[in-house]
């Protein structure tokens, strides 16, 4: 338990302070041959779970298998024991 | 009207009111102010006026009153409502049957006297933290109608805000109950996982998803509830606990209670919920940081959890249906489809890791305070905000602080913090079954004026 940090910060002065860092979004380049494997992985995926993706959606369907992918890359990261059992229904 | 729903229950028990006058006035201010917010999606008119005059005739005969008599409240549309199919916010669904059945807390709430006077707009398949609707178009704020109402709850939020009913029910599974409570400026129950039936209600994530009620004071939040807790062997994730309940509790004050706030991943850089935040913890003493380990790993494991159950839910629909969902909804979905069973069910291994490590912090604390969202209102449409000093996503960040929480089950109450323009939520947190913790706190926090569900200029 640490004392909680105190700060000086007022709505108002905070943000003032966040207009002038502002940084826009910014979309990542994302490597060529990481797209190319995420297409791959897309095609493959649709043939074998018999889903169709119309080429309007595929961007977005891209995007979000990338984003997805991200979130699992960092809960993949985290080291767990061979013994870690699932929660798949969770009783508090 | 802005009665609460203890208010109306005392003047229907008491012949101020009639319940049949009650429920008039409430389809009358529906008809009135929804064409603004487009919050509900039915109103069941002819049920509600004989149900109210049901009531009537009980208490005219002498019967006892539930301690929801005469209240109108209403349910997101993902709730089976006799007679209605269930749309959950689709197109899809419309094809349904009619429900033949309400779902378990209709029941109960009715059990308890209120009245059901129709069903509420929600994001599509509950897969939603804005309230945007692509069937049914976008709830708006009751407090500034250019914004969001939040999802995907977002035409309980709307209603409750706006005064068409003084409570609904809405689900949560990552947040969406917190997220149009905060964006709304009233109050949110999302109880511990398993408190409350899901029985009857069209599912998303069955290992996330839970159900609870909007209101716009601490003592309806805690009525509503009482009224329905209790075991339901019709849901599998119902614990089956005796009904705890929490009214006799409520006003017991916040004295003895150790509250510390939330640090690291949830110290806000932003104006709003960093001020929200402190009016809270100023007012709790919470002059205490306690950091929720693996938050940002918890809200990534939720992240996909969500993406690859949702997926699975709606397999068939997607190969079938494709083009009747929302683009938004449909593009996730399809994405979570493909996602590798080994990563989910590592997700779900980290979430027992994570839960105990969460557990430990509540051997210090009673309660942890958090933000509810990272911003207050964005505008419909809005498609990024500024969190931080950077620009980033709306409709896939409203929900960070929410989920981590919600992955885990904890018991939360969303607060409303009255700022201006916009009014902004905190969560207070407490653990596993300890609703009255939460409760308790929000009710000494509203003794004390610092959170109010601030009435909006309709």
């Amino acid at each position: 338990m640490k004392p909680r940090a105190k700060h000086k910060a007022t709505p108002k002065r905070t943000a003032a302070r966040v207009k002038r860092r502002v940084r826009p979004a910014v979309k990542r380049p994302v490597a060529r041959h990481v797209e190319d494997a995420i297409d791959a992985l897309m095609t493959a995926s649709a043939r074998a779970l018999g889903l169709t993706i119309a080429p309007l959606w595929h961007k977005s369907v891209r995007f979000n298998l990338q984003l997805v992918l991200h979130h699992a890359a960092r809960v993949e990261a985290f080291s767990l024991h061979d013994d870690a059992e699932p929660a798949p229904v969770f009783h508090a | 009207m802005w009665d609460g729903a203890a208010d109306i229950a005392s003047a229907v028990a008491a012949g101020r009111a009639t319940a049949l006058s009650i429920a008039e006035a409430a389809i009358l201010r529906i008809r009135e102010h929804d064409p603004l917010l487009n919050s509900f999606t039915a109103v069941t008119e002819q049920r509600a006026l004989a149900r109210a005059q049901a009531i009537d005739d009980a208490r005219a005969a002498g019967r006892p009153l539930g301690p929801l008599a005469g209240v109108p409240f209403a349910v997101k549309n993902l709730f089976d409502v006799e007679g209605l199919p269930t749309l959950a916010g689709s197109k899809i669904n419309r094809d349904l049957p009619p429900a033949a059945r309400d779902a378990a807390l209709i029941e109960r709430l009715e059990s308890a006297g209120a009245v059901l006077v129709g069903a509420l707009n929600m994001g599509e398949y509950a897969y939603d933290f804005t309230g945007e609707n692509v069937h049914d178009g976008a709830v708006h704020n009751p407090h500034d109608i250019e914004r969001m109402s939040g999802g995907s709850s977002s035409g309980s939020g709307a209603a409750v805000a706006g005064g068409l009913v003084p409570l609904a029910l809405g689900s949560d599974t990552n947040g969406s109950i917190r997220v149009p409570s905060s964006l709304c400026g009233i109050f949110g129950l999302k109880p511990t996982y398993g408190r409350l039936s899901r029985a009857r209600s069209f599912p998303f994530v069955a290992s996330l998803d839970h159900l609870g009620p909007f209101a716009r004071n601490t003592r309806d939040l805690a009525l509503a509830y009482d009224a329905m807790q209790g075991g339901d062997a019709d849901d599998p994730a119902c614990a089956g606990r005796d009904a705890e309940p929490v009214l006799p509790l409520l006003e017991r004050g916040a004295e003895g209670l150790r509250v510390a706030v939330a640090g690291g991943y949830f110290k806000c850089r932003s104006a709003e919920p960093l001020a929200a935040v402190d009016r809270v913890a100023a007012a709790l003493h919470a002059n205490r940081d306690v950091d929720i380990p693996y938050a940002d790993t918890a809200r990534s494991a939720a992240f996909i959890v969500t993406a690859s159950e949702g997926a699975s839910l709606h397999l068939d629909r997607l190969r079938t249906r494709a083009n009747d969902f929302d683009p938004a909804v449909r593009d996730r979905l399809i994405a979570g489809a493909m996602l590798p069973a080994s990563l989910v069910v590592k997700a779900q291994k980290f979430r027992r890791r994570y839960r105990n490590a969460v557990l430990k912090l509540f051997e210090d604390v009673d309660a942890i305070l958090a933000p509810a969202t990272p911003c207050t209102a964005p505008l419909i449409g809005q498609e990024t905000f500024v969190f931080g000093g950077n620009e980033i996503p709306v409709r896939a960040n409203l929900g960070l602080y929410t989920q981590p929480i919600s992955f885990i089950g904890l018991p939360v109450v969303a607060v409303p913090v009255p700022l201006e323009p916009l009014p902004i939520g905190v969560q207070i947190i407490a653990a596993p079954w300890r609703e009255d913790v939460a409760l308790r706190l929000a009710c000494a926090l509203e003794q004390k004026g610092v959170v109010a569900a601030k009435r909006p200029a309709l």
